[in-house]
């Protein structure tokens, strides 16, 4: 993969195979970080934790520490996390409030929400200087374009490309039922977020989320042991918090049976395999959602199950569970994932507590799930960061895709999801993300 | 919680406080010597195990932790780390606990409750790179059962329970 090489990015992926260069070598994540992550529309946060004038979530858009804000009028703002003084960043990681403006620990300058110079100590220290307190440069700045979907905010660094609603595509319909199954409307992040490293590049996690594959191989040592604890401790009965453990172990059939479906931009999204257990719970949240949708939509709403959404290259939504998995490339091996919990309004107390458990066992780091998934991405990338081999197979179900408008259908075990974020992957790459086909429909 | 004031001294005898002592070595010497079985019917049928996620959390049921495990969980939890496919204990993890500063805060003899607060060292060791260190507190509230200490909540206070966490594959 000499650099001389101008099109060395273009050889790295063909159809059904990728060189492990795109896990291993730095020169390719350098380059993610400028095209990917610096076009594409990442990420940021829930509106909900910015409530209040002077609420910050500060957090990384590829390498760029970013701060989203909520200003006195109460717009939203995303703004690069540096004082324009000599760039020091204003917030530390996480939820911090800075009521009325953000004052820089350093020399004492002060910015507006909307990241606007308020003022700088000693000003007489700048009389006939080239200091313009109007000038942008001496503002926080903020990033290229912002934009809210229903709550969901996310931010691209590029001035180009296509908008939010275009970019998300058919994926936008799990962005609306996740926000769709909140009786009175509206969500919020609550409860506490937890966070996950993973030894592995960031791409393998994402290829990981709609593999119908690996569970009945990866997830053995848990599946086995749920169904032992339930066969000796409860009698053959099995609870909500073992189903959504010994779930993986369905039959290969279950996993054939499943719908995949990607999009433009390396979306997609696979059918549900765990459901709402029923009882109490779902019952009264269901009678919640009648009330409030009638009951044709709450049918509608409800009967759309899906497991992981991939929002490439950023987070994945579980909307029957209300989770959002955000993913953060730390380093070409290093990945960090946030894992939010939503609190629907209009329900009960029992079904956050039911979202909360769902969290600690499938999504925290002492999951006994997801343990055997981050062991198995590490031996990828030990794997092949050796030279034992030059590439990595996505075969499986290639050729039999169903190409529909703007969307592709295809059976439950295919790698179509990763084929096509290789798709996407290659057209940003390349420098042409306004374009990227996913070989369905018009384009 | 007792103050400080009220802690200068024990508020149990000698001998009780040596036989909590003994016991929280004991849980620790289950962990360390990976007697996982024993180590869980020391809990009461309801007892719970958690980690929070948060430095001073009260809710365990309405807040994320990073592990909140009943009878059940810790039982899957057990069991996994005995199957032959537990591909992430391949090497297996080992530990060392280590129990400090046991002080008891509360005690009930009428109905035999107690409660030590702790602090703890517990180093983990897994495959040619991975060695962790964990420290922080403990707090169990005991309960006596006939001649038995059980355990009804054994909370564990990680130092860096706010932080990004590799996973958690055996008890604290
Ligand atoms: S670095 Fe911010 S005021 Fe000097
Ligand atoms: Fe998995």
């Amino acid at each position: 993969m000499a650099e001389a090489d101008p099109n060395w990015v273009e050889r790295l992926v063909e159809p059904a195979r990728v060189h492990k260069a795109v896990y291993t070598d730095q020169r390719v994540y350098d380059l993610e970080m400028e095209r990917i992550f610096g076009q594409a529309w990442v990420f940021v946060g829930h509106e909900s934790q910015v409530k209040e004038h002077g609420d910050c979530w500060s957090t990384m858009i590829g390498k760029e520490p970013v701060v989203m804000t909520r200003d006195s009028k109460g717009d939203i703002h995303v703004l690069y996390n540096r004082c324009p003084h000599k760039g020091a960043k204003l917030t530390a990681e996480g939820c911090t409030k800075h009521k009325p403006m953000f004052r820089c620990p350093y020399h004492a300058w002060m910015f507006r929400m909307d990241g606007s110079l308020v003022s700088v100590p000693h000003r007489h220290g700048y009389d006939g200087t080239s200091f313009d307190p109007d000038d942008p440069q001496f503002s926080m700045t903020p990033v290229a374009r912002v934009e809210n979907y229903r709550g969901f905010v996310f931010c691209s660094l590029s001035e180009e490309g296509p908008d939010l609603k275009t970019f998300l595509g058919g994926a936008i319909t799990s962005m609306d039922n996740f926000v769709d199954r909140a009786p009175d409307g509206e969500i919020e992040v609550a409860g506490g977020v937890q966070r996950v490293m993973q030894r592995s590049n960031w791409k393998i996690f994402f290829e990981n989320l709609n593999d119908t594959g690996h569970p009945i191989a990866t997830h053995e040592s848990s599946f086995l042991a749920a169904r032992k604890t339930s066969k000796h401790k409860l009698g053959g009965e099995v609870p909500f918090q073992l189903h959504i453990i010994e779930g993986n172990g369905e039959a290969p059939e279950f996993w054939e049976s499943l719908d995949l479906r990607a999009f433009d931009y390396g979306h997609s999204f696979m059918t549900a395999i765990f459901h709402a257990p029923k009882g109490k719970i779902s019952e009264d949240y269901k009678a919640a959602l009648d009330t409030a949708k009638g009951k044709e939509e709450a049918d509608r709403i409800v009967s759309m199950n899906r497991h992981n959404t991939i929002i490439y290259p950023s987070c994945s939504p579980h909307t029957g569970f209300h989770q959002l998995r955000v993913i953060r490339p730390i380093s070409i091996n290093r990945t960090m994932v946030e894992i939010f919990t939503f609190n629907l309004k209009g329900t009960s107390e029992e079904y956050w507590q039911r979202t909360i458990t769902y969290s600690n066992i499938v999504n925290s780091p002492s999951s006994t799930v997801m343990v055997d998934d981050v062991e198995v991405y590490e031996r990828c990338q030990e794997g092949m960061e050796s030279d034992g081999m030059d590439w990595i197979s996505q075969h499986r179900g290639e050729g039999r895709d169903n190409l529909l408008d703007r969307e592709i259908q295809s059976e439950g075990i295919s790698e179509m999801p990763i084929r096509n974020q290789f798709r996407a992957w290659s057209h940003y790459m390349l420098g042409t993300p306004a374009s990227i086909p996913t070989g369905g429909g018009d384009s | 919680m007792l103050t400080s004031a009220q802690l200068d001294k024990p508020i149990v005898d000698s001998d009780l406080q040596r036989e909590i002592e003994h016991f929280l070595s004991y849980e620790a010497h289950l962990l360390d010597t990976n007697q996982l079985e024993a180590w869980d019917s020391l809990f009461t049928e309801d007892g719970m195990y958690w980690i929070p996620l948060e430095h001073g959390q009260e809710d365990p049921v309405g807040m994320v932790s990073i592990a909140y495990e009943d009878a059940i969980l810790r039982d899957v939890r057990i069991r996994r780390l005995a199957e032959r496919h537990a591909w992430s204990q391949q090497p297996p993890t080992i530990s060392t606990h280590q129990v400090t500063n046991a002080i008891v805060t509360a005690h009930d003899p009428t109905a035999g409750t107690l409660t030590v607060r702790s602090r703890f060292q517990v180093v983990e060791w897994r495959k040619r790179n991975f060695l962790r260190h964990l420290a922080g507190g403990y707090v169990h509230d005991l309960i006596k059962i006939g001649e038995q200490w059980r355990i009804k909540l054994k909370r564990v206070d990680l130092v860096n329970c706010d932080g990004v966490h590799d996973n958690f594959e055996l008890f604290v």
